[in-house]
């Protein structure tokens, strides 16, 4: 036989043998989950977990002590890493919290015989002793400053690990015991943070600044791939088993028994075998992927709202959607806001009584001159709650009967101010109103400035102050450069302290009171209810808090957005942009058509 | 021999350009003088509205006018490529007739060396790193272009000069003592116009898409609106199917651009010395 004849059935044989199916038994299934966001994480290290994105992904590769339940609402906290609640002494100042034995990382180089170690109580000192040494540029300090006992002190003495805070102990492998300087009934809200999510110290010693893309967690899923544009995480096989139980997650059949979730009962979370994350700032290409099917779920952006929904108040999917996907509308944990630098005196507080008085007209002016209305229109599709003051109506606290003039335009009574207090449009101040760099941010400004020269303030006094990013932005306000503040909160935990402190002086700029609003009655207020737990006394206090910002005209506030998701009805879950955020990510499961053969 | 004018006017495409260019430039000078365009800012209807007979073009997402925007606009697109033009071509003839009548002298090799670093820096990279360094100074997307800008004015001014010294005016001028100042400003840059002339419109052309481009990606315009600001708004609108801002920037434009593309063409040809030999 010649030898190119050989040659070629060889190399037939070859083929035949590589394309031949294998044994049908081999072939392994996998679920994937593929998820949208509208930004990507800046780092996966929980040190620097300050943004929605990276808590997203944080929490689903580390782990914490405590989580909100899933299906819970109003949310309500449970036990993860932590074997239970914590015990709290009679004085509310110390907190001894059990962590489950037997919990691993996940099997990296950095450990002996590159096996994932035991997670210990010292790893959760550890990780909440990071945010307190300058080599971790961590940014979460600020939710335990001033409240354990030690911890400042151990910073200010040059943050040694191996030197002990009296207020942050390991009794025991298990057992970790946690010393208040005061009552702080909102610390067990910290540690679903992103923030707390425990680190193995020789993660942190070995990949340094790189753990930021590198992590080394304990959480349901580990990582595979990230880059600028997605994520791609496996399940994490070694994570402990703990079956679903839906009435522990808080599920309410009558509202979420559409969703497929009662096939999850008793199943082991996490229930994909792949998470597949992409990360897409453009609406339009967000969207179009959506629709493409090359993702699972998105949340809607309001360009969008006009296709998806058949009414607004309540919003009903119209019914070409109706068929193909699911929906959720719901209130976003935060609120939007301009607030006034009241350290800026052309606008705030002024040593001459006088302007201080005109001053303070003006800005109740401007309140009356803004139209809430309109603003729910163009920007939030007319389903965004307008409220007034910062108890938004996702917070037990809010109030009903609030002063709804606060957020009723009245030109006149404003044009009416201005013209009492002796405010002409050629004596009015030039500010600044400050925004990141974008096209839905300068329409805001845009619009924000027509409703001022509605009042009679002339278009060239207010000006568009435009920074590269938001980050540039907020170091900008934070250093009270800017006077008009445009910018939105979204709530930490669900407790309205987290909004109350927002205004409390002595957290001024640079701290999170970015107005620089100092009332010595709204701080003696909020000090006294620090102590306090959700109660009608604490209520009552908030309630005159939030009179006191509207009365002193600090900002113009506020609305809720009302956020739209939509997903494959092939997925089974109920998506959280808010509290729960990422953590619902371990209970997402696909029915088992969706399953791909690999 | 006939003017460069009359050439021009000979050549139909070239007056259609004028007159486009013209038609822009006038609504730009009604812009300045506040006669044309003045209510860009203000809310005017409902938002997204159609074509009618109060808006022309429709109105925006916040139901300002885009008709007023795309006429501010033209004014925009006028001032920058104005400004932009008169500074860097100032600048590239200056440097390359120095460059051009200094040859092979340090002066020469200064600043053919700082065109080449310039040249060698991405353009849009500059701009941003200009534009963030001047953090909401609004002169700082001209200034990156004027700087960038000069170079191909300067590298083109340079050949043509080293090319007159040559020539027997230039030789007579410095046979009767004239200083170097006098020659190269007052005997050897007068006889450049004409490709100064034609790379200005170049240049101009440039400007106004620079500007567009820069708006776009929120390095242009700062307090104002252009067509680079209103096609960025309009990324948001088309997916919704409201086309108005989209259409009215992209049309003016095009048809701007369409006009100095046309004019330069012509003027390019009217100037053409063996061509008005022939």
């Amino acid at each position: 036989m010649p030898k190119t004849t050989q040659c070629v059935i060889l190399l037939t044989l070859l083929l035949s043998v590589a394309c031949s199916p294998g044994d049908p038994d081999e072939v392994t299934t996998s679920k994937v989950y593929r998820h949208a966001m509208d930004g990507a994480p800046a780092s996966l290290d929980p040190a620097q977990a300050a943004s929605l994105y990276s808590k997203f992904l944080v929490v689903n590769l580390y782990d914490t002590l405590y989580r909100y339940k899933y299906l819970a609402r109003p949310y309500q906290l449970q036990p993860n890493l932590a074997t239970a609640m914590p015990e709290i002494s009679d004085d509310g100042l110390r907190l001894t919290i059990e962590i489950k034995k037997g919990v691993h990382f996940i099997d990296d180089p950095v450990f002996a015989g590159g096996l994932g170690r035991e997670l210990k109580a010292m790893d959760f000192i550890y990780s909440i002793k990071r945010h307190f040494h300058p080599s971790s540029r961590a940014q979460g300090a600020w939710l335990w400053q001033d409240r354990i006992l030690g911890l400042d002190l151990w910073k200010a003495e040059g943050s040694d690990y191996d030197q002990e805070v009296s207020g942050l102990r390991a009794l025991d492998n298990y057992t970790i015991e946690i010393t208040l300087t005061r009552p702080f009934p909102q610390l067990i809200h910290t540690l679903t943070q992103g923030f707390a999510a425990v680190v193995p110290r020789e993660a942190v010693e070995k990949y340094g600044q790189q753990l930021s893309s590198h992590p080394v967690g304990s959480g349901p899923f580990r990582l595979i791939s990230r880059n600028s544009t997605r994520a791609v995480l496996a399940r994490n096989t070694n994570f402990r088993q703990e079956p679903f139980d839906l009435k522990d997650e808080g599920y309410d059949q009558k509202t979420q028994g559409e969703v497929g979730l009662e096939d999850l009962q008793n199943k082991v979370p996490p229930f994909v075998d792949r998470l597949e994350i992409e990360f897409v700032t453009e609406d339009a290409a967000r969207w179009n992927a959506f629709s493409a099917g090359e993702i699972d779920f998105i949340k809607v952006p309001v360009s969008q709202f006009d296709n998806v929904l058949s009414q607004r108040n309540p919003p009903i999917l119209s019914s070409q959607h109706e068929d193909i996907y699911q929906f959720e509308a719901a209130s976003e944990a935060g609120f939007i806001y301009t607030n006034f630098n009241m350290a800026d005196q052309r606008i705030g507080y002024h040593p001459d009584p006088e302007r201080n008085r005109r001053n303070h007209a003006l800005r109740c002016a401007m309140i009356k001159a803004f139209d809430w209305k309109k603003r729910n229109e163009i920007f939030f599709y007319d389903i965004g709650h307008v409220f007034p003051g910062v108890l938004p109506p996702s917070v037990p606290e809010f109030d009903p009967e609030a002063d709804a003039g606060y957020i009723q335009r009245d030109l006149e009574s404003a044009r009416q101010l201005l013209r009492v207090n002796d405010w002409q449009a050629d004596n009015l101040p030039v500010l600044e109103y400050g925004f990141p760099n974008s096209v839905t941010e300068r329409q805001i400004f845009e619009q924000f400035r027509n409703f001022m020269m509605d009042m009679g303030y002339p278009a060239d006094k207010i000006r568009p102050l435009v920074f590269a990013t938001y980050g540039d932005y907020q170091r900008a306000y934070s250093q009270g450069k800017v006077a008009l503040i445009n910018s939105s909160w979204t709530m930490d935990y669900p407790d309205a302290e987290n909004n109350m402190q927002l205004y409390y002086g002595p957290n001024a700029a640079p701290g999170s009171n970015s107005a620089n609003y100092n009332n010595s009655e709204y701080n003696r207020l909020y000090e006294a209810s620090t102590a306090l737990n959700e109660s009608t006394e604490r209520t009552q206090i908030y309630r005159q808090m939030n009179q006191l910002l509207m009365n002193d005209c600090v900002s113009i506030t506020g609305i809720a957005r009302t956020l739209l998701f939509l997903w494959d009805k092939k997925v089974i879950m109920k998506p959280d942009r808010s509290f729960l955020g990422g953590y619902f990510l371990r209970f997402v499961d696909l029915e088992d058509s969706l399953q791909t053969h690999e | 021999m006939e003017s460069v004018w009359q050439r021009l006017r000979s050549d139909g495409y070239g007056m259609l350009g004028f007159y486009i260019i013209a038609v822009f430039a006038l609504a730009a000078l009604l812009v300045w003088s506040g006669l044309l365009g003045q209510s860009w800012a203000v809310v005017s209807g409902g938002r997204w509205e159609s074509i009618s007979s109060t808006h022309w073009f429709g109105t925006n997402l916040l139901g300002q006018d885009i008709l007023q925007r795309t006429l501010f606009s033209s004014a925009t697109a006028f001032e920058v490529g104005l400004s932009v033009t008169i500074l860097s071509t100032l600048l590239g003839t200056v440097l390359g007739a120095l460059a051009g009548w200094f040859r092979s002298s340090w002066l020469d090799e200064l600043i053919l060396w700082v065109k080449g670093v310039l040249d060698s820096i991405p353009f849009y990279l500059f701009a941003a790193a200009i534009a963030f360094a001047l953090q909401g100074n609004r002169w700082a997307m001209h200034l990156a272009m004027v700087i960038t800008f000069w170079t191909t004015t300067a590298r083109i001014i340079r050949g043509e000069v080293i090319r007159l010294k040559q020539r027997e005016f230039v030789e007579a001028a410095r046979a009767i003592g004239l200083p170097p100042r006098t020659i190269i400003f007052r005997h050897v840059l007068p006889n450049t116009s004409h490709i100064v002339l034609v790379q200005a419109t170049i240049v101009f052309v440039a400007a106004i898409k620079t500007e567009v481009i820069l708006s776009f990606l929120g390095l242009g315009i700062q307090n104002g609106v252009s067509w680079g600001l209103m096609l960025a708004e309009s990324s948001q609108e088309v997916l919704a199917g409201h086309f108005g801002n989209f259409a009215a920037a992209s049309i003016a434009l095009f048809l701007l651009l369409v006009g100095f593309n046309l004019l330069a063409d012509s003027l390019q040809d009217a100037m053409d010395k063996r061509r008005s030999v022939s």
